[in-house]
């Protein structure tokens, strides 16, 4: 059979000696990016890049490759250990992995983070080795009306994110939306909301808020609460996960997978969607939707899978079509360029050891994070038993670098302060702040996306409800609508807010 | 305040820098290179590759500094702000130089900032799906009359080469389009390989650089073919008045010495006319055009006036 | 973390806060984004949806508010000055310092300064801690990532 046969080649250029060692470079510098709150990929692929240029192609598109997938395994480990997401697609786990790693449940979470990305790894790489064309035109199916139904969509589900009141989720949103919208406005080129500083003109990057509201705030309020601080509040059990935990998670596990593949193919928000999704879905169908916020297996399972499978898939948009759905996508295609190849249709036909090579070593480099990662679950845990004024200002320094790096200036790190002081205030009301982060990344695709479904149909609103996948997301959307209303689902979220307050 | 705190700090590095006796430039220290964009994007793999030839040229050491926003304003204030001793230089892109000025009070003063050399000159141009019943703009243009508005152009945003562009067809050749804002030529591709959009407009260079076997392209907006898509026929040719190219290139303070100016533009024109770099230059699709620092700066009035008129017909129209 | 109850007396305090954290950025959105074109719905100009969001937001956090009125009265939890000031402080100092004098600078900075947060610090452990993290952060950061910071002032 023809796949086969291409899978084979696949390997045979992925196992070379040269291609392997650059594969696990880039998988161990991802994690350590990942584990390093505020370093991005984007920003170390970015400093890579003219280094490849001494590389041959395929050994340096596998060695930041790596770095990419590498740093989604690493970046779940800080919002677990220390609640610190430092993307968009780990701010889900950091709800439940840090309250499972406060329980002394650190090794269970990481474990099961771990055996899920790479079971998610697995299938979505085959996902693209076998279907990588048919989702591409999927992804090409989704224009401005569908886009729209869809953030709606996922907003409505971010309510489910926070543990209290809907309203106060629903208000984080609206905040996040109204963060996402500052900066200068591409349709008119006015200034929004900016204040007139210059440092605005490109709206806020997702780390300052991240670090502002999760990281320095988390560090203020433990230093606060000088008797119940650090991360770890009861005993440290076992490290492994229990076979309960097994027995719980694999379901979600292989929900995630499947969420994440399909939205992972979307460009924009895709891979963020991907997790938050999953999350809800595994919140609304369990038995137990108290148990989510407080430390749930399936909160940690699912989210990873999706992000994992999600950062898989967002390759396919980029090797089948030549478009990168992400920033990170867009400094793969700068890469491929340098080295003169140009992804595309063309290039699958012509220089196919390109393609499947790259698949075949996704898949490899997702082996070695396991095998790296899980005897490593033991020293990330023993981290936490360091005492707490020896942790914090290694976090400090670490979150400060970060959010310095992004655009090289004082600006964003005096800025991310402010959202720590406003993150602090956010706790004292005792408001949550996941919603009002997916509310800030999912916002701009969802205004750009209106406005440019109204230019195209000239106005007329029929766009959304005439579209196929349009009303199908209008329809779940307003189905959601009605449970949330539904007497007996707030009930269950009512209980669930008691039975935390009790 | 912040002022403040950077002339305290500028003033302790000036008294402890006239201490010691300084090395001739450029071998003091590494000269840095402020990019106005993001690491990965086209001027920073453009001026990242550039560099070690700069570097051959000058025995220097050069440090790429990318402070991006703001559409280079946060660069080019950086620059007029930096020391002006030949250690500083910048990019130096247009159209977005030249329109920010006529948009808004920029926060830096164009007096100050000096061309060192342009690179590249890559004419815009516009594209639709290969399966399109569109040839050449001349087909779009009967179908734009037949049917106001139907017709959707994706640009990246008001003022940008590719919404310059669209407003002169429009008004050279009477017709009314709609323009659909993206963030970014990726998105816009995106959305015209969905066909959510019937065409957009794209640079030649990032044309013929990527997989464009999905489209077409009607045309390029230069004076003459460029030489990287010497068979494509321009706008001009084929009766339209349409005329928008990006450029970008290197600047300098214009408080810098002068001979410390013209050696650092020679470096460049030497390093552009290195065949290794030429080479490199090709893989990338790079639609080089050198212009020295003079004639740069005599031409960026012209370019300034021509873009100034287009920006009036904008402004009117919103 | 369980907030003090007072048996008897309404209100609860947390909501609002929320309330006026809600309200307070909406109306901060309404006035900066005052002079934005709304434009119309097929061309929708860039004041349009912030105003949309921004009254939303008023909207929910009075909502928060009111509904907060008729519950049971709950205190914020006390806020301690002292943690809040440090470590924001610290973080400030952090970058103008990293600009200006470079990373070890400012690296030191932030570590001495920060640790003043807690009580619990001790000189040696602090000094010891700020030497190994600067050194670390240096090779790390600077030279490994290639973050752009100057190590050293000079």
């Amino acid at each position: 059979m023809d796949f086969i046969n291409l899978l084979a080649l696949g390997f045979g250029e992925a196992l070379t000696p040269t291609n392997l060692g650059f594969c696990l470079v880039g998988a161990l510098l991802g994690t350590l990016i990942g584990v390093l709150p505020g370093i991005g990929p984007t920003a170390t692929i970015a400093v890579l890049l003219p280094i490849t240029f001494y590389l041959p192609p395929l050994a340096g598109l596998i060695m930041l490759a790596g770095i990419y997938y590498g740093a989604q395994y690493g970046g779940s480990t800080t919002a677990i250990l220390v609640n610190l997401p430092g993307e968009a697609s780990s701010v889900v786990t950091a709800i439940d992995g840090y309250k499972m790693a406060q329980k002394g449940r650190a090794g269970s979470a990481l474990a099961v983070a771990a055996l899920g990305s790479f079971f998610a790894g697995t299938v979505a790489t085959f996902g693209i080795a076998l279907a990588g064309p048919t989702l591409s035109s999927f992804a090409l199916s989704f224009g401005p009306a569908e886009y729209v139904s869809l953030m709606l969509f996922g907003l409505l589900a971010a309510t489910v994110l926070a543990r209290g009141p809907v309203l106060k989720a629903i208000g984080m949103i609206l905040l996040g939306l109204l963060l996402g919208m500052v900066g200068i406005d591409a349709g008119s080129g006015e200034e929004r909301l900016t204040f007139s500083a210059m440092e605005l003109f490109d709206g806020i990057d997702f780390v300052v808020i991240a670090i502002g509201l999760f990281g320095f705030a988390e560090i203020i309020e433990n230093l606060e609460n000088h008797e119940a601080r650090g991360v770890l509040v009861s005993k440290l059990s076992r490290l492994w996960p229990t076979r309960e935990d097994f027995r719980r998670a694999w379901p979600a596990v292989l929900r995630g997978t499947g969420v994440g593949t399909f939205l992972g193919v979307l460009p924009g928000g895709g891979a963020t969607l991907a997790s938050f999704c999953a999350y809800s879905f595994e919140k609304k169908i369990s038995r137990h939707p108290e148990e989510f916020g407080e430390g749930a297996v399936e909160g940690v399972a699912g989210p990873e899978a999706a992000n994992n499978a999600g950062a898989q898939s967002s390759f396919i948009p980029l090797l089948t079509l030549g478009i990168p759905s992400n920033n990170m996508m867009a400094m793969m295609l700068s890469a491929f360029i340098i080295h003169g190849i140009t992804p595309g249709p063309t290039v699958l036909a012509t220089q196919p050891e390109i393609f499947w090579g790259l698949v075949a070593s996704m898949w490899i480099g997702n082996l070695m994070l396991v095998v790296i990662n899980l005897p490593m679950i033991g020293v990330w845990v023993k981290l936490l038993t360091v005492p707490y004024r020896l942790l914090y200002p290694a976090i400090l320094l670490f979150c400060c670098v970060g959010v310095y790096s992004i655009n090289n200036r004082i600006f964003d790190v005096v800025l991310a302060a402010g959202f720590g002081l406003l993150g602090y205030a956010f706790r004292k009301a005792k408001c949550e702040a996941g919603p009002l982060l997916l509310g800030f990344v999912l916002g701009p695709l969802l205004e750009t996306n209106i406005r440019r479904a109204m230019t195209i149909s000239h106005g007329d609103p029929s766009v959304f409800y005439e579209r196929p996948i349009s009303l199908v997301l209008l329809i779940a959307t307003v189905g959601m609508l009605v449970l949330m209303v539904l007497p007996s689902f707030r009930r269950t979220r009512e209980e669930a807010f008691q039975e935390e307050e009790a | 305040m912040k002022h403040l705190i950077r002339n305290t700090a500028l003033a302790t590095t000036l008294l402890l820098g006239t201490g010691i006796a300084h090395a001739e430039w450029p071998t003091d220290r590494p000269i840095e290179l402020i990019v106005a964009f993001a690491p990965g994007g086209g001027t920073d793999v453009m001026n990242r590759t550039l560099a070690p030839y700069i570097e051959e040229e000058l025995g220097a050491k050069i440090t790429i500094l990318n402070r991006p926003g703001a559409s280079g304003e946060i660069a080019y204030t950086a620059l007029t702000e930096a020391r002006p001793d030949g250690y500083t230089a910048s990019s130096l892109n247009t159209p977005g130089y030249l329109t920010m000025q006529m948009d808004r009070k920029v926060r830096f003063d164009p007096k100050k900032l000096c061309p060192v050399a342009r690179i590249v000159e890559d004419p815009g141009s516009f594209i639709v799906q290969a399966g399109s019943e569109f040839n050449s703009l001349k087909d779009l243009v009967e179908y734009a009359k037949a049917n106001p508005g139907a017709v959707t152009v994706g640009t990246t945003g008001l003022g940008t080469d590719e919404h310059l562009a669209m407003l002169q067809l429009e008004k050279s050749a009477g017709i009314d389009l709609t323009a659909v804002t993206f963030n970014g030529a990726n998105e816009a591709r995106t959305a015209l390989l969905g066909g959510h959009v019937m065409m957009i407009g794209i640079n030649v260079g990032e044309f013929v650089g990527s997989d464009h076997s999905a489209f077409k392209n009607l045309g390029q907006f230069a004076e003459q073919r460029s030489v990287i898509a010497p068979d494509l026929p321009t706008a001009k040719e084929q009766g339209f008045d349409v005329l928008v190219s990006s450029e970008r290139g290197i600047a300098m303070g214009c408080d810098v010495p002068a001979d410390i100016r013209t050696k650092f533009s020679d470096a460049v024109h030497k390093a552009l006319d290195n065949p290794e770099f030429q080479e490199k230059a090709k893989q990338q699709s790079l639609a080089l055009s050198y212009l020295s620092a003079d004639d740069w700066n005599k031409e960026m009035p012209v370019r300034a006036e021509r873009l100034g008129a287009i920006w009036k017909l904008a402004k009117e129209q919103q | 973390m369980s907030a003090p109850r007072k048996a008897g007396s309404t209100g609860d305090r947390p909501d609002f806060l929320t309330a006026a954290l809600f309200v307070g950025f909406g109306a901060l959105g309404l006035w900066a984004g005052r002079d934005l074109t709304l434009g119309t719905v097929s061309a929708m100009g860039p004041g349009y949806l912030p105003r949309v969001v921004c009254w939303l937001l008023i909207v929910v956090g009075a909502a928060v508010g009111g509904l907060g009125l008729f519950r049971d009265r709950e205190d914020i939890a006390r806020p301690r000055p002292w943690p809040v000031i440090v470590i924001l402080a610290a973080v400030i100092g952090f970058a103008f310092v990293a600009e200006y004098f470079g990373f070890v600078a400012g690296s030191v900075w932030l570590l001495l300064v920060g640790s003043v947060a807690d009580r619990d610090s001790r000189l040696r452990e602090v000094l010891l801690l700020t030497a190994g993290l600067t050194a670390f952060g240096a090779l790390v950061f600077i030279v490994g990532l290639g973050v752009q910071m100057p190590i050293w002032p000079f």
